[in-house]
């Protein structure tokens, strides 16, 4: 059924579409294809079938880079949330001005680049660290990008100092919806600040998750600059994540088939993590 | 009213983006001018590159020189490969040898004709012959080694001139340590193993001999034997014990421009493209203090350094033949215009590759040394361009760092960079 209606909405939807399809799935396609060859970024020489892909299991630094990566997105999932959350509760007290002050500094670090972030936090651990240690005799401040454990929590830091302004907005805006009514009411009731935030205000916000917890996933599956400026993989690769990976096999080795391969493995582990992660938020916000 | 306006001029300014495109391309077709679009990679010389185009285009009114500069050297070629991938084409660029000149090869012009390509040193076209076609004219020559400070090593009672062997080297570095306090020293290397590039580096000395010193021969080798491994261990080995900061955590600005170019310490592993860096922070450092020891690998008595051409001038062969001959006339003109060469020498303080300069126009007392080491047989090619692609970084850089960390041993580095070596090879 073809109604003046539809063709309208199918016309207004084009430009997106075209957009989609030029960025989106032609290149999804095309690189689909790529994974199957041995491309090295100019020529195409054999089509391999799937050995690309059979290699990719096999690759222990692959591997061993969609570990650090997991464990660092669970990591910084949780402290992401859990600090942005603090921080919106924190601004949306009655603080008067000094409401917005908060709100703009907390937001702050969102605006820099990730490669200028990596480097402010490199010249952080690296000299003004290690500047603490020269003071305090703290050995526990020196070296912090040279070993694999303050390298991962490094990471870590960097990553959460960035997204939490952000996330906090996204909480703010949730909070101040919450009706004024609920919230007198608990208070009328005799609930406690700390009652009224789990028991009032968390279930209410629960939609928020469902949007914060897919930004923050997504991002710090797919993070790459912050990784490059801060440790750029090292020490002997072992903080390199798993956009690095592919990137190095793809710009460096050369091998863009079978980085292409990798990469389209990477691709549907983040889409089977996303539909999962958004599917069980939705069933969480309609219990709520 | 205000959507509508905001959409029509969302909608007016991607039509204006479009049509400015397919503009620019078009005029770069029809006009008089031919434009050469130059990508550069040598960051240390960005400014003299500047300034020697502008005089290029004084004297070719009819050439217009668009430089895009980047680099840092590490990556440059991912974003040549960019550059490529989007279509959008330089007409010069830079490779490094004949993995890239493979890579590249269905693009490069056949330079084996040109002015320069007779003018080029006995040698210097052998990384960038590919398919017995020049396609590639060398920048300048480039080495490096062990880098000192000739003044600290004086002052501890151990003149570089009386090292003539590793363990003298070795020695050396002893006296060093046990006086590190009154020379002001933080620790006699500063190795910065946390720079891939470095320790790719690094293994030339020690792989170019298994190859016979050759790059071609180096390129066409499906096996690594690693017959020097115990040479490199020992230098990896005094440099891990006596380094500044952990050798797999130092990075090239600490170990260039703060310890070295500081007297912080005494050894660091560069080469002559450092100079303009220590001139821009201490103009006598260059010329007073700074020396290269070699290394010692085939034989116990004679030491080596890695010198030659490390960059190529290319050009494209899918551009206009206008484009192709402005491109070739503009890279012959650098070494062959008087104005031009001055600036290459002492300007951008490059050691030529081409005969048509003397060597006593060399000014940098240790671009002077290199040329001198190439001179008399001392230097092996820099081989490592020839690797497999990425081997030097992300296989040699990377197992070193895990070597220094203690995380893996000497065999377990040998093994994987053997094993590497032979899959990427067969493939």
């Amino acid at each position: 059924m073809l109604t003046n209606k539809s063709k309208s909405f199918w016309l207004l939807l084009l430009p997106a579409l075209l957009a989609l399809m030029a960025v989106l799935f032609i290149p999804l396609f095309i690189g689909g294809y790529y994974s199957l060859t041995d491309w090295n970024g100019n020529t195409v020489g054999v089509f391999l079938g799937f050995e690309n892909y059979i290699k990719v299991f096999k690759d222990e630094t692959f591997i061993n880079s969609l570990i650090f990566t997991a464990k660092f997105s669970v990591v910084s999932i949780i402290l992401i949330n859990v600090v942005a959350l603090s921080l919106a509760v924190l601004v949306t007290q009655k603080l008067g001005k000094w409401s917005t002050l908060f709100r703009t500094v907390f937001f702050m670090p969102n605006l820099i680049g990730g490669i200028i972030l990596g480097f402010i936090w490199q010249f952080i651990f690296n000299k003004v660290f290690t500047s603490i240690a020269d003071i305090t005799g703290i050995a526990g401040f020196n070296d912090w990008l040279n070993t694999p454990q303050t390298g991962f929590w490094g990471l870590v830091i960097l990553f959460v100092w960035q997204m939490c302004g952000y996330i906090m907005l996204i909480y703010i805006s949730y909070l101040n919806s919450i009706p004024g009514e609920i919230i007198e009411a608990a208070e009328i009731d005799g609930a406690s600040a700390i009652q009224k935030f789990f028991r009032v205000k968390l279930p209410m916000i629960m939609p928020a998750f469902t949007v914060t917890l897919f930004l923050t996933l997504s991002s710090a599956f797919k993070m790459y600059d912050q990784n490059l400026a801060l440790t750029a993989g090292g020490p002997y690769n072992s903080t390199q994540m798993t956009a690095m990976n592919i990137y190095n096999e793809a710009f460096s080795m050369r091998n863009m088939g079978y980085a292409q391969a990798k990469a389209m493995i990477f691709l549907l582990i983040i889409v089977i993590i996303s539909i999962i992660q958004i599917s069980v938020t939705r069933r969480k916000e309609s219990d709520a | 009213m205000k959507k509508k306006l905001l959409i029509s001029s969302l909608v007016l300014m991607g039509a204006v983006g479009l049509t400015a495109c397919s503009n620019s391309d078009s005029k770069k077709e029809s006009s008089e001018k031919a434009t050469v679009e130059v990508f550069n990679i040598k960051t240390e010389t960005a400014e003299q590159m500047d300034n020697l185009v502008e005089k290029f285009e004084e004297s070719h009114p009819d050439i217009d020189i668009n430089m895009t500069t980047v680099g840092g050297g590490t990556d440059a070629t991912a974003a040549l490969q960019a550059k490529f991938s989007s279509g959008d084409e330089p007409a010069v660029f830079m490779l490094a040898g004949l993995s890239h000149a493979k890579a590249w090869s269905h693009t490069l012009y056949d330079l084996s004709d040109t002015n320069l390509t007779k003018k080029a040193i006995d040698g210097t076209l052998e990384g960038a012959t590919y398919d017995g076609k020049v396609v590639g004219l060398p920048m300048n020559i480039e080495g490096y080694g062990w880098l000192v400070n000739k003044e600290i090593f004086e002052a501890a009672g151990v003149p570089i001139e009386k090292i003539t062997s590793f363990a003298d080297f070795k020695s050396a570095v002893e006296t060093l340590d046990s006086k590190k306090d009154e020379l002001g020293l933080k620790g006699v290397f500063g190795f910065s193993g946390g720079e891939t590039w470095v320790t790719g580096q690094f293994s030339a000395n020690f792989l170019a001999p298994e190859f016979n010193n050759s790059i071609l021969e180096t390129y066409s080798a499906e096996e690594l034997k690693f017959e020097y491994a115990d040479q490199m261990k020992e230098n990896i080995d005094l440099a891990i014990k006596y380094n500044a900061k952990p050798l797999e955590s130092m990075d090239y600005s600490t170990s260039v421009e703060e310890m070295f170019a500081g007297d912080k310490v005494a050894v660091i592993h560069q080469g002559n493209w450092i100079v303009p860096t220590l001139n821009s922070l201490d103009d006598t450092f260059a010329k007073e203090k700074l020396g290269i020891v070699p290394m010692y690998v085939e034989s116990e008595t004679e030491g080596k350094i890695v010198a030659g051409p490390a960059w190529y001038w290319c050009v494209n062969s899918n551009k206009s033949e206008k484009e192709i001959e402005a491109s070739i006339e503009f890279i012959n003109w650098m070494y062959t215009d008087e104005e031009a060469m001055t600036s290459i020498v002492d300007d951008f303080d490059f050691i030529p590759a081409y005969t048509n300069f003397s060597s006593d126009d060399i000014k940098d007392p240790l671009s002077k040394e290199i040329y001198r080491y190439l001179s008399d047989g001392k230097a092996v090619p820099w081989v490592h361009s020839s690797y497999p692609d990425g081997y030097g970084q992300n296989i040699i850089g990377v197992e070193i760092q895990s070597y220094a960390a203690e995380n893996s041993t000497w065999e377990e580095l040998s093994k994987k960079l053997i094993d590497t070596w032979n899959t990427e090879r067969s493939k």
